[in-house]
């Protein structure tokens, strides 16, 4: 897994060199999924290019620019606030309390909290991140992301009720609210351990 | 502005302050591990916008529809949930080709399962925020964990229509 400078520095407490930094830093940032990635969107753009033709590539292109600019200053305030809750959040008092809610009653609290996490991914995953190195359960850790992915209220209001309508956009927000506690009860299950990112426990 | 984002804009900014009220180390790291989030994930984000605008538009949706009609029943709902599978990219893309599948009369639990399935394994979020700020063991147990979903709710969305027809 990645290995970033902020997991260093909760085992080491010996300060690193400004250049190793900047070595890590730029390890983490151009390893070779990046590679893939850049892969992936050359290989696309030439397969577009040549079957779409060119008219349709440059359409495309500036889409992408224009999504990547409305992105880019949610990503860098969202990382920001996660980045500030990992230093300030007092680790003991909220791992006792995630802690303390284990079973059904927690996948239910879990659920809820999916559902009224504001945001796009770059809120949830480092938020889940931050659970899951408080200690919670891999059943809750599950139970909320999916209940992010499937219930988010934010999502459902901003994309599924404009682009579905009102019919659609209920039926699946009702469906789907038993799905994330059964993940979660399934992950339970599972004969599995879970390695976070750049910890050496496990559970 | 909506007050989403002023909250996503405003909160780093009131946490920050109170970092580096405190007068210890927590403002610097705070930023530091903002930084580092940043750069793991910034470079791929952006090739994975691009790849994923790019294959949005391969994705043939008007032949997939075909196969979504209300008469095609479970076969419809595994075909949503495989092509959920299929699109990598955001919100405005995979949003623009449901709608298409339900104008082109795809019945509402095909739909339903290709949103849950693409809401659940969106390539591009697994492979920008997952693997790098969790890592691939968290990835291994959830893929099993919501394995059946897409398909469930589609089965679900079914029972519901017909409870009520």
């Amino acid at each position: 897994m990645i290995q970033t400078l902020s997991d260093q520095n909760n085992t080491a407490h010996t300060p690193i060199p400004l250049k190793r930094r900047l070595q890590i830093l730029l390890r983490a940032s151009f390893g070779y999924t990046f590679w893939l990635f850049a892969g992936f969107a050359i290989l696309m753009g030439i397969i577009c290019h040549s079957l779409l033709g060119p008219e349709i590539f440059k359409e495309a292109v500036s889409n992408d620019i224009d999504n990547l600019l409305g992105i880019l200053p949610r990503v860098v305030a969202a990382l920001t606030l996660a980045g500030f809750i990992w230093i300030l959040m007092p680790r003991d008092k909220f791992s006792k309390l995630v802690g303390r809610y284990k079973g059904f009653s927690g996948l239910v609290l879990a659920e809820i909290a999916g559902i009224i996490t504001p945001g796009g991914p770059s809120a949830a995953f480092p938020f889940l991140a931050i659970i899951g190195k408080a200690g919670a359960d891999k059943g809750i850790m599950i139970t909320y992301i999916t209940s992010w992915a499937l219930l988010g209220i934010q999502r459902v209001l901003v994309w599924d009720l404009p682009f579905m309508g009102a019919e659609i956009t209920a039926t699946r927000f009702l469906v789907s609210l038993p799905l994330p506690i059964i993940a979660g009860l399934i992950a339970q299950q599972l004969p599995l351990k879970i390695k976070l990112a750049g910890e050496s426990e496990q559970k | 502005m909506s007050p989403v984002m002023l909250i996503i804009y405003i909160s780093p900014i009131i946490l920050g302050a109170y970092a580096y009220s405190k007068g210890d180390e927590s403002f610097k790291k705070g930023l530091i591990r903002g930084l580092e989030q940043l750069a793991i994930i910034l470079p791929r984000m952006i090739c994975a916008l691009i790849g994923a605008e790019f294959l949005a538009l391969l994705i043939p949706t008007e032949v997939i529809s075909a196969y979504l009609g209300n008469d095609a029943g479970l076969v419809a709902i595994l075909i949503g949930s495989l092509t959920g599978l299929m699109v990598p990219s955001g919100p405005v893309i995979s949003f623009s080709i449901a709608a298409t599948f339900a104008n082109a009369g795809a019945s509402m639990p095909a739909v339903i399962a290709f949103l849950t399935a693409w809401s659940i394994f969106s390539a591009h979020r697994i492979l920008i925020y997952e693997i790098p700020l969790l890592g691939v063991s968290f990835l291994r147990v959830r893929a099993l964990s919501v394995l059946i979903l897409p398909v469930l709710s589609g089965l679900l969305a079914m029972l519901a229509i017909n409870l009520i027809a």
